[in-house]
């Protein structure tokens, strides 16, 4: 990890009686891609929210880029974009007014490089009602990046979004990652977190359950490894036994196996199939996914 | 001052693309002014004299107080308030802009009433050109500033609603543009002095026409610009109180 250009420390939140964030602690490196995770009311949210200064913490310490969220508000405006979870627009409002405004709010010139870059273009004279949800998320995403941040904060930037417009967005923000620009995205969406993030964390009761890499992560579970083969004379059986492996099932001409050790695992099944003067038809290796791993995690709490 | 000023043209703008915006400041009211005015003019004199003035409060009172509270729950609802805040963008200044907006929409309606009015109903124009738009200033402030108190007190849309004829409709029926106030039963007189309307149209027919007024007109105009006063510093109170709940 790069220099720490987020840092959260021991970030209580409590609303009432119930306490939502329960001592959070990460660390986000210039340039990272850092991904939340956790499910509904998990704190996610609350968590980014108290780093935009929009709530006030119980406990803690927050800092973005040597700034207190809390108290120096004016020097955080212009180091941080954000694209909130229900963020919306006056409906009236023109896409060219609204870059007009916000530029002229964060004292920047009019970003023709942004419009052009996200495509915005052929919508400019479109009122905000009259964007499909997929253009509405761009344009709050270009919203976020006017003031040129250092820090963007995306809180489920894709949700509702249909596969191709979540395509474009994952591209938009690798495209903002390689300017060199600190991500923290909040996600239900595994997938997206395994494909965009550097480093994630689960929030799970209001606590970090678990931090790292998405391979990290994955590695740390229960989930093995799962080999499905299928050869041209099937000349491996159910029956067939290898070290360190565990025999799923056979379905449709596929044999499957379980096991933690894919590189023996592989070698040994490869190494029969030969032996057998047999050929290899199809052959799968299935990494646990970090869903598979989050649902693990989430059950084990 | 630079944003401010372009933050406010563009409200101006997207005020006027507002159908609901639209029919609350100009449709609304001028339709009734041209309705109403016909009426008006030909029950008695002397609310044919005060036309352009019974009139205006009827505009001011509608744009404002039904006017200007739905786009600001709206976008508290919406999160339009938050996106705007982590932009930048107070919720002080979006109050402030709201209301400047809202003046000048409505105070545009003023003027094209006082023109009009002597035109196609042959009412009379003030005797005191700068008194008369004096009061619809000030008038016109007062009611932006209860348009605003609900805008952030009101929990949803149809709570806004029910806020805003609250007073909308007191000040219409007891304040005496619809007809003499002294003519009403005593407690609903009374109850008519609770809204700046009656002290708008004492203030309007003692310091702009120069006729005689049950209520003193001077006295009339201190009060309303109070309640103005009183109203603003409600609202951005409130709208403190939001900030500090993190409701917004």
């Amino acid at each position: 990890m790069n220099d720490p250009i987020v840092s959260v420390t021991d970030l209580v939140k409590h609303y009432g009686s119930n306490t939502v964030l329960n001592k959070i602690n990460f660390e986000v490196g210039a340039g990272e891609v850092f991904g939340l995770l956790g499910p509904n009311g998990a704190g996610k949210t609350t968590t980014l929210e108290c780093l935009e200064g929009l709530r006030k913490p119980n406990g803690g310490t927050l800092q973005i880029a040597g700034c207190d969220p809390q108290t120096q508000e004016h020097s955080l405006r212009s180091l941080l974009g954000v694209q909130l979870q229900s963020s919306a627009l006056p409906d009236s409002i023109k896409v060219s007014e609204a870059l007009q405004l916000f530029c002229s709010w964060h004292g920047v010139a009019q970003r023709d490089d942004l419009i052009e870059k996200f495509g915005i273009t052929p919508f400019l004279t479109k009122q905000f009602k009259q964007l499909s949800t997929g253009q509405k998320r761009r344009l709050l995403l270009v919203l976020a990046l006017v003031n040129s941040p250092r820090v963007l904060i995306l809180d489920e930037p894709t949700a509702g979004l249909d596969v191709q417009s979540r395509a474009q967005l994952h591209d938009e923000i690798r495209r903002i990652k390689q300017q060199g620009i600190t991500v923290l995205l909040a996600t239900h969406d595994m997938a997206e977190a395994e494909q965009l993030c550097d480093r994630i964390a689960i929030i799970l009761n209001g606590k970090i359950a678990f931090s790292g890499t998405p391979q990290e992560v994955t590695a740390a579970g229960n989930g093995q490894t799962k080999i499905t083969l299928r050869t041209a004379h099937g000349s491996l059986s159910a029956s067939e036994a290898f070290s360190g492996t565990t025999f799923v099932q056979e379905k449709e001409g596929y044999l499957e196996w379980k096991t933690r050790d894919v590189a023996e695992a592989v070698t040994q099944i490869l190494g029969k199939v030969k032996a057998a003067n047999d050929t290899v038809e199809d052959l799968r290796v299935e990494r646990p996914s970090l869903e598979e791993r989050f649902l693990e995690l989430v059950e084990g709490n | 001052m630079k944003a401010f000023l372009n933050y406010l043209w563009i409200q101006f703008k997207m005020d006027l693309r507002d159908r609901g915006t639209l029919l609350n400041f100009y449709l609304v009211p001028l339709v009734f002014f041209f309705v109403m005015g016909a009426v008006f003019s030909s029950v008695t004199p002397l609310m044919k004299t005060t036309l352009a003035a019974t009139m205006t409060i009827f505009a001011i009172t509608m744009g404002a107080v039904m006017g200007t509270p739905s786009p600001l729950v709206k976008m508290r609802e919406s999160g339009t308030m938050r996106a705007f805040k982590v932009n930048g963008i107070s919720a002080s200044a979006i109050l402030t802009v709201q209301a400047l907006s809202a003046f000048i929409h409505l105070f545009l309606v003023a003027v094209i009433i006082y023109f009009v009015s002597p035109l196609v109903f042959h009412s009379q124009l003030p005797v005191s050109a700068g008194a008369y738009f004096a009061i619809v200033a000030i008038y016109l402030l007062a009611c932006i500033g209860i348009g605003l108190l609900i805008g952030v007190i009101a929990p949803n849309q149809s709570t806004t609603t029910m806020f805003s004829m609250i007073v909308f409709l007191p000040s219409l029926l007891l304040s005496g543009i619809m007809f003499p106030a002294n003519m009403l039963p005593a407690a609903l007189m009374w109850l008519g002095r609770l809204f700046p309307a009656t002290y708008a149209l004492q203030s309007f027919s003692g310091l702009a026409f120069h006729l005689s007024t049950d209520i003193n007109a001077a006295f009339s105009l201190i009060l309303v610009a109070t309640f103005c006063v009183i109203m603003f510093i409600l609202a951005f109170l409130q709208l403190n109180n939001i900030r500090k709940n993190e409701q917004m």
